[in-house]
């Protein structure tokens, strides 16, 4: 007996309104099929769905021209964006205070003409999950502020440090762009098409930091203190009133190795630089002065320190084989100490067994420092 | 059991996944915070499973477990300014002597740090997450397919674990085609149907053009080896006419062994030529004469010196015969290709512009570079010219903690997501006292 016809997979009865919608209202690829169709079942929640996506759903269909579209920045139930009816109110208590009356409805405005007219976005209106506040869709640069940074870095030939400081751009993101930027570039010269309409369009659906040069906007915060896990704590420091407890102390009490945050920010330069001018009063040709002997100074120890590189890699003596470089390095057998555990020893990384418990071992400091 | 819906509808809280779905999209809006109650316990599961369920849901409980830490990363912006003009010391300078400053009212949203939104912030250094949050994919799922499909290098290199923890400074690279096709509009029924029809002729066209290909490459390099004999032939004096009568018989034996030994040079030549090898029949031809001219060189001492030379020169002869100087084969050829002159070409193209005004032709030219960037390629994935997908616009924001080129399709993975007072880096939809329940669950001692 051939299995009895199922209404419900003959007849499908979406909303007329949820048929573009609806991937599977369409043809089926199995015409004669009497399973009941599951995607096609309208329940409940479906047609709440449709209902939605129709109306206010409508409105993230497609990007909105000249602004972000997120979520966070319509009110869910008119489904009209926030800073509209905000605008819209503020209209009508003006009238109302000039004692005008309201002008008639012209029913829907189309969306071009709202466009047009959209208010400025502000922060608000840039969360695009409505629960949470806390998190919102930060600027990105945009194409012609990291065509800058390209430019200063790689034509002019400024450091990393400087172009970041002048364009307040972090430091590792003006590395990034650059590195970005020359495979963009490479890509070009060799010929490789970009993903053009990709890019144009995501870059209209994001707030960006534009350039001037006139009037540099500030991308980001470029001194960003890192929080270290030794100050999570609270401490009670006793000491007496007439100290001066600076920073540097505080950093001491809170870790023995902690730097204060004048050293531990990116831009330190920054600060000196802002007490030169600002507590010291210097003039321009001895800031520049000390500039230069700080640079040089820098210089030096850097140098100092690629020397001392150098001479321990010259230390080693390199032996190439087909597959292994042998490195062999002179050692001293007294590095071991004289209870041959020092850690200078050989053989000391590969793990010395400790024998805090066997007999006859000191236990207690051997030195006072 | 039948598997759950991924973007189900019927859940009474209804679970957000990291995708671009449009369900997932309405699944938000119908979000509501979460009521409290039931005992602590049952507040912590419920606010594990719906933030779970987001944040790596393609990644094992047991895997996230290990992942997480209860360390969180903050960052706090400071004022070169102020820390130039202070040192600190005002702040502790009169305390209890009533000269320090209480902070009026209460701490805000503003200079609170939400570290608990940061619960989740391991999951946002792998792989395949940096990839959703670069908007290379419209879904975690889908980027981590991008990444053991073999689309994504890191750092140039094809990297297939989509569980890669990325470090600081780390680029990734996803195939621009994979991208267009993740946010690009789907094809639809007749743009399939013409997609794959177009794919079948080009398929045919390909198999015949290949053929008629090795048909003349065939001859092409048959033409260049006979040219290479030829003016290898040619630049040898011929071993006959210069030679000098030999009184020594031993110093004619030499002379022989010699002119073998250049014989057998040539062989090798042809044979190990990359560039025009000699086809397998050819080669056995050659590899024979090799054999004999060896046979003859172990016999150069025993045999007497007129015998060895008629072999000699049956065997040059038999090389020249392979390979027949007619070097000039090819070049008739190449005169015959290139026919139009190059200013009749550009005298088409002029006579074809009519008259335009400059601001006109600057608008044709943007267009015609639009099109030509955006074409119609019915062979393509997704529907052409591409535009992105709907509902795209979102869920569209990039993370501070990624610098993204979107022109090029990669992505440059700065630093660990940071919390800083007001704002947290991890994107995500839940509030702050369910992602503190989430991360009290993950706490070992619960």
């Amino acid at each position: 007996m051939p299995p009895p016809l199922r209404s419900a997979s003959v007849l499908s009865s979406t909303p007329c309104c949820a048929n573009q919608l609806c991937r599977t209202t369409g043809q089926s690829s199995r015409p004669f099929s009497t399973t009941p169709r599951h995607d096609q079942r309208v329940t409940r929640a479906r047609r709440g769905l449709f209902r939605w996506l129709t109306s206010q759903g409508e409105n993230f269909r497609n990007p909105l021209s000249g602004s972000t579209n997120y979520m966070g920045a319509y009110d869910n139930k008119s489904g009209v964006l926030k800073r509209v009816l905000e605008a819209r109110e503020h209209k009508t208590l003006e009238r109302a205070q000039k004692g005008e009356k309201e002008p008639e409805k012209t029913g829907g405005q189309s969306a071009e003409e709202n466009a047009k007219t959209l208010p400025p976005e502000t922060q608000r209106d840039r969360v695009p999950f409505p629960h949470n506040k806390m998190f919102i869709s930060q600027a990105v640069l945009s194409e012609e502020l990291r065509e800058e940074i390209w430019s200063q870095v790689m034509k002019e030939g400024q450091s990393v440090r400087e172009v970041s400081a002048k364009l307040r751009v972090e430091m590792s993101r003006v590395g990034a762009v650059v590195r970005l930027k020359e495979i963009e570039k490479e890509w070009k010269r060799i010929g490789k098409p970009l993903a053009r309409p990709y890019s144009r369009a995501v870059m209209s659906m994001l707030p960006k930091t534009p350039f001037d040069p006139h009037h540099i906007v500030s991308h980001e915060s470029i001194n960003d203190l890192p929080v270290h896990a030794s100050t999570g704590q609270q401490i009670f420091h006793p000491t007496s009133e007439s100290r001066r407890f600076t920073r540097q102390d505080a950093a001491k009490v809170f870790n023995k190795r902690l730097l204060p945050a004048d050293d531990r920010i990116p831009h330190p330069e920054l600060v000196i630089q802002h007490r030169e001018r600002v507590i010291d009063g210097l003039n321009v040709e001895e800031r520049k002065e000390r500039a230069e002997l700080r640079a040089a100074e820098a210089e030096e120890r850097r140098e100092k320190r690629a020397a001392r590189e150098a001479a321990a890699e010259a230390r080693v003596q390199k032996v190439e084989g087909g597959r292994w470089e042998f490195r062999f390095t002179p050692i001293n057998t007294d590095d071991a100490g004289k209870d041959g555990r020092g850690y200078g020893g050989v053989g000391w990384r590969y793990g010395v067994p400790l024998y805090d418990r066997s007999r006859g071992q000191i236990k207690i400091p051997k030195s006072v420092a | 059991m039948s598997r759950k819906r991924f973007h189900g509808l019927k859940r009474i809280v209804p679970r957000f996944r990291m995708t671009w779905n449009k369900y997932n999209l309405y699944n938000l809006s119908r979000m509501t915070s979460p009521n409290n109650t039931g005992t602590y316990f049952q507040q912590k599961w419920k606010a594990k499973a719906a933030t779970r369920a987001y944040h790596g849901e393609q990644i094992r409980e047991k895997q996230w477990q290990r992942m997480f830490t209860s360390r969180l990363n903050a960052v706090v912006p400071m004022d070169h300014r102020y820390l130039g003009e202070h040192d600190g010391s005002e702040l502790a300078a009169g305390r209890g002597s009533g000269l320090e400053k209480r902070p009026e009212g209460k701490p805000t949203s503003h200079t609170l740090t939400p570290y608990m939104h940061m619960t989740y912030a391991p999951t946002e250094r792998r792989l395949d997450v940096a990839i959703f949050r670069s908007l290379f994919a419209s879904s975690a799922r889908q980027a981590r397919q991008f990444v053991t499909h073999g689309h994504v290098t890191v750092n140039g290199k094809k990297m297939p674990y989509p569980g890669y923890l990325l470090n600081p400074g780390d680029m990734f690279h996803v195939e621009p085609e994979s991208v267009l096709f993740a946010t690009g509009q789907t094809k639809d029924r007749e743009q399939v149907k013409a997609g794959r029809e177009l794919k079948r002729a080009r398929r045919v066209a390909n198999t015949r053009r290949a053929e008629k290909r090795t048909a003349k490459r065939e001859k092409a390099l048959q033409a260049i080896a006979n040219k290479k004999v030829a003016e290898e032939l040619a630049a040898e004096p011929t071993p006959k006419a210069p030679r000098p009568v030999m009184t020594d018989e031993t110093e004619a034996r030499k002379q022989r062994k010699a002119d073998l030994q250049e014989l057998v040079k040539q062989v090798k030549a042809i044979l190990e030529n990359k560039k025009a090898p000699p086809p397998a029949k050819r080669k056995q031809d050659l590899r024979e004469i090799n054999r004999e001219i060896k046979g003859t060189m172990s016999v150069l001492n025993r045999k007497p010196v007129s015998e060895i030379e008629t072999s000699i020169d049956a065997l040059t002869s038999r090389l020249t015969n392979l390979y027949p100087s007619n070097p000039l084969a090819r070049v008739a050829k190449i005169k015959k290709s290139d026919s139009k002159p190059a200013s009749e070409i550009a005298g088409e193209a002029q006579s074809s512009t009519p008259e335009y005004t400059a601001e006109e032709k600057k608008k044709m030219r943007e267009a015609v570079v639009l099109s030509r960037e955006n074409p119609v390629d019915e062979s393509k994935p997704y529907a052409t010219p591409w535009a992105p997908r709907p509902y795209m616009s979102a869920f569209a924001f990039i993370p501070r903690y990624l610098e993204v080129n979107h022109n090029i399709c990669s992505a440059v993975y700065l630093r660990h997501p940071v919390a800083r007072p007001g704002l947290a880096e991890v994107p995500t939809p839940f509030s702050a006292e369910q992602m503190q329940l989430a991360f009290n669950w993950y706490l070992r001692r619960r």
